[in-house]
């Protein structure tokens, strides 16, 4: 849509503000027209500015199911990326084109799709175009936060799958075992006596009715499971009821804590807040029981329980191209190559990093060198190799994929989730002394974490009231002293009240009358 | 959110598992069943060494196995259930967000920090033994420090529970300076709360000598409340019936505990709700718009990690918000020291930057954006939200 035609799309419904949009761009610019004559400012009444389409994406199978209204959210993409995603590539505003963020590209038409009458009329559409939290609001807003509950339905799941796994190859050994023997036992009846093959048959009932009882006991284990994969989902159902809103999120804090303290490997302290918090259902404490057993081993240098697990989860680890029993490997290649038993760490390399080689030559080279070292060594290549934080990067990568293979998130939630609120509440005034004690960026450790985290944006002002601590909007507008000092409505009528239509100014203590104070229009 | 699309397909893979499950036992008893016939019909044979019988025995043992092959079906079972278990996760992945840390910047986070960040919360909630546990697991000897005000804190809540004022009205007192130059009125709402207490539960005499201690000698700041209590000394013992019934309500004492919790966080310089849960609502909020940010930018990774604010805004509501924003309607830049808010004579606000460029660096009187009437710059005011 060329610039003319999109205007005339954008004021017909608007008969007040016939202006061209790029007036004031124009005036910018340094050209001027002459003999207007026009009667209405560019901008219009600030009910039509306070309608700045912000334009969502839509999802590619088009539902926008999540916001009744039309809330559409202005992307700044540039031309590089490819147009077959969001269906709306570039807008933006033109008279704000020039001092748009550098990747904002060229200028384009704003949609005015809340193209209701402006004017004096409809003083209620104003506060129904700004960002009211109505609760329909309130209530997308909690659809799109259980969109973000992967891990907590995809944990139990994984877990489920895995005994699952298990079971099905318990029975699966035990039945080709019976069977085989069962054929081998009619086949070879000439050379052994009736007695051998009754004591044979006998101690293969025996063998079923073992395998009957671990089949038992695995089917409660996973009736277990899939109980607790029920109550999660029962758990997000109930986020619809109003009341219990406020315990949910609690729970839900104390979800995110418990999965930083299990990835911390704080066990105890896991279990507590599980109780405290009668969250136990919610959390993987059982899971990372698992872990605990080979992450404390690797603590104390010893590989072979990590080992095991690589071997029970070959097909998962390999699927992943995962390189963590290679590296187990190298450490315990090193580990005797430490204690100068070379000709057994030849052998043992020859059996255990040979099928390696082909994928992971250089690293294989790099560690078989340590052979011509002690390890005590000074240069510093292989030293490092001998260091004990070796260790440490094992636990890390162990953690790592013990992570992925249960569909969790590689980063703890917490780290997640603060990271995210430190960016959404970042505002350079965050840093000033003059900081409200209730933003949690008054604090001295949030400020510190916040450092390299980029600063968030507005494209409307929000002005909070200094007395009242109070929105200062369309219901509650600000008014400003003759000091140049501004507040809200409310709380200087209440202070006016109870003064004798007098006002000081809490900052300066400058005092004037109610009837000295001007309104501030503000978008 | 499908919630009920989620429900259905577990309700098909819960299914599935427990048919799989009994049929697998099944398929073991009827295996076992099978080779203890064999048995019993090998030991009610009346031959003892190798007869064609036996082997017929055992070689009948060995087809029927076979035949019912429980490999097989075994491995159908297996197969069906995976299916299932596929389609499940398939919908999870829709309906959720896989991968929610996707949009998480490499920068870390000093664990440190974080850990003294986790026991400060824990403080402040009251979960002192689950604070020293975590604290004792962490490492972190110096976050035991961070105990102490809320100890206090939790101390005074707990005897106030118990409808004993007596500490409250020791740390009010002793904060009352404080408390009277923030405007706060909490040292009298205890006098008053303890006042009604000792008249319910007191004699008059003591209820007046009371208010003759502890309120006379500020009696001007409380000229609309004490003559209140004093109404109140008429109705003692039939207080529920008098105007002044609603001093008796419960919630006095609970709302008076939140006051009272408002203003010590405030002294030890705290927010009233822990700053964590504050940051982690905010980042709930705000990571939905990032992730889709994020996969918008995708294409440029390098700029994903480096950029100093973000392009676009978080819609947070209004709980949120701490700081007075000024954002300029016409450079769409947000108000600093040396770009403050100015206010026109017709009541419109914008930045200076944008004024001096309207009105060309100061010289004539320019037109104000919104409505038509000119203004020059000298006329101007600057605002300080």
């Amino acid at each position: 849509m060329d610039k003319r035609t999109a205007k005339s799309f954008f004021f017909s419904a608007d008969r007040r503000t016939h202006l061209p949009r790029d007036e004031i761009q124009d005036e910018r610019l340094g050209k001027t027209e002459q003999g207007r004559g026009r009667s209405g400012g560019v901008l219009g009444s600030e009910k039509w500015r306070g309608r700045w389409i912000e334009r969502w994406f839509r999802s590619p199978n088009g539902s926008n199911s999540v916001f009744p209204h039309q809330w559409q959210w202005r992307i700044p993409v540039s031309a590089a990326i490819e147009p077959s995603p969001p269906p709306s590539p570039s807008l933006s505003s033109v008279s704000t084109a020039n001092s748009l963020p550098d990747f904002l590209s060229s200028p384009a038409m704003d949609m005015a799709i809340d193209s209701a009458p402006n004017g004096d009329a409809s003083p209620a559409a104003a506060p129904a175009a700004q960002a009211a939290p109505t609760s329909t609001a309130r209530l997308a807003q909690l659809a799109e936060s259980l969109k973000l509950e992967h891990q907590l339905v995809r944990v139990p799941l994984e877990h489920l799958k895995k005994t699952i796994r298990f079971d099905y190859r318990l029975a699966e050994r035990e039945f080709t075992a019976v069977l085989s023997s069962v054929a081998e036992a009619a086949d070879s009846l000439d050379s052994s006596s009736v007695d051998e093959t009754l004591k044979q048959l006998s101690s293969l009932v025996t063998r079923l009715q073992g395998l009957k009882r671990k089949l038992e006991e695995g089917g409660k284990l996973e009736n277990l499971q899939v109980q607790r994969c029920r109550a999660r989902l029962e758990h997000l159902r109930s986020v619809a009821d109003a009341d219990k809103l406020d315990d949910w999120k609690d729970a839900r804090l104390n979800r995110i804590l418990v999965d930083y303290l299990l990835r911390m490997s704080y066990y105890d302290s896991a279990q507590k807040l599980a109780e405290t918090g009668n969250i136990q259902e919610l959390v993987d404490l059982d899971v990372f029981i698992e872990a605990k057993r080979v992450i404390e081993s690797l603590r104390n240098k010893d590989v072979v329980p990590a080992l095991i697990w690589c071997a029970e989860n070959k097909a998962r680890l390999k699927k992943s191209k995962s390189k963590l029993e290679f590296q187990l490997r190298l450490q315990e290649f090193i580990e005797l190559v430490r204690a100068n038993e070379h000709m057994k760490a030849i052998f043992y390399a020859r059996r255990y990093l040979a099928p390696w080689a082909a994928t992971n030559m250089k690293e294989m080279q790099r560690v078989v060198t340590t052979l011509a070292f002690r390890h005590n060594t000074e240069c510093s290549v292989y030293k490092v190799l001998f260091e004990p934080t070796q260790w440490d990067y094992l636990v890390e990568q162990f953690k790592q994929e013990f992570c992925r293979l249960f569909g969790m998130t590689n980063e703890p939630l917490l780290n997640i989730y603060l990271q995210a609120g430190l960016t959404a509440l970042k505002t350079p005034l965050c840093y000033k002394e003059a900081c409200s004690k209730e933003d949690p960026l008054s604090q001295e450790g949030f400020r510190k974490l916040a450092e390299p985290l980029p600063f968030s944006k507005f494209h409307h002002s929000k002005l909070v009231c200094y007395i009242s601590k109070k929105l200062m909007d369309h219901e509650n507008p600000p008014l400003v002293l003759p000091n140049g000092h501004v507040y809200s409505t409310k709380a200087l009528e209440e202070m006016a009240q109870q003064n004798d239509g007098k006002i000081t100014c809490p900052r300066t203590g400058e005092v004037c009358n109610f009837n000295e104070l001007v309104k501030a229009f503000i978008s | 959110m499908e919630l009920d699309l989620i429900q259905d397909a577990f309700d098909r893979v819960s299914k599935k598992q427990k048919l799989s499950s009994s049929k697998t036992q099944q398929l073991v008893r009827q295996i076992e069943h099978e080779i203890e016939q064999a048995i019993m019909k090998m030991q009610s044979t009346e031959n003892a060494t190798s007869c064609p019988e036996l082997k017929q025995i055992l070689a009948d043992l060995k087809n029927k196995l076979n035949e019912f092959s429980p490999m097989n079906q075994l491995e159908t079972l297996q197969k069906d259930l995976n299916i299932t278990l596929g389609k499940y996760v398939k919908v999870t992945e829709k309906s959720f967000n896989p991968d929610i840390s996707k949009a998480y910047r490499n920068v870390d986070f000093d664990p440190h920090i974080v850990n003294q960040i986790i026991a400060s919360h824990f403080y402040r909630q009251g979960l002192f033994d689950l604070g020293d546990c975590f604290i004792s697991e962490a490492n972190e000897p110096e976050a035991a420090a961070l105990k102490t005000p809320f100890l206090e804190m939790y101390g005074i809540l707990e005897s106030m529970r118990r409808r004993n004022l007596e500490l409250a009205l020791n740390w009010a007192s002793s904060h009352s300076e404080w408390l009277a130059q923030n405007g706060s009125n909490l040292e009298l709402k205890l006098h008053q709360l303890q006042f009604v207490e000792i008249l319910q539960n007191d004699s008059v005499q003591n209820a007046l000598s009371y208010v003759r201690k502890h309120l006379a000698p500020n009696a001007s700041a409380h000229k609309v409340e004490i003559p209140k209590l004093m109404g109140c000394l008429v109705w003692s013992g039939k207080l529920h019936k008098s105007p002044y019934a609603d001093l008796l309500s419960p919630n006095h004492w609970e709302k008076l505990a939140d006051e009272f919790m408002q203003q010590f966080c405030s002294c030890l310089g705290q927010s009233y709700q822990s700053p964590l849960s504050i940051a982690i609502a905010a980042g709930i909020h705000g990571l939905p718009t990032l992730l889709k940010l994020e996969s918008v930018m995708a294409v440029k990774k390098q700029e994903w990690q480096a950029m100093k604010q973000l392009p676009v805004p978080i819609d947070l509501s209004k709980d949120f918000q701490f700081h007075s924003i000024f954002v300029c309607p016409v450079l769409r830049e947000q108000g600093s020291d040396e770009n403050p808010p100015m206010l026109m004579p017709c009541g419109h606000v914008l930045s200076k930057q944008s004024i001096v460029k309207l009105s060309k660096s100061s010289t004539r009187p320019f037109k104000c954006p919104y409505c038509p009437l000119e203004a020059s710059v000298a006329q101007c005011r600057q605002l300080h939200f």
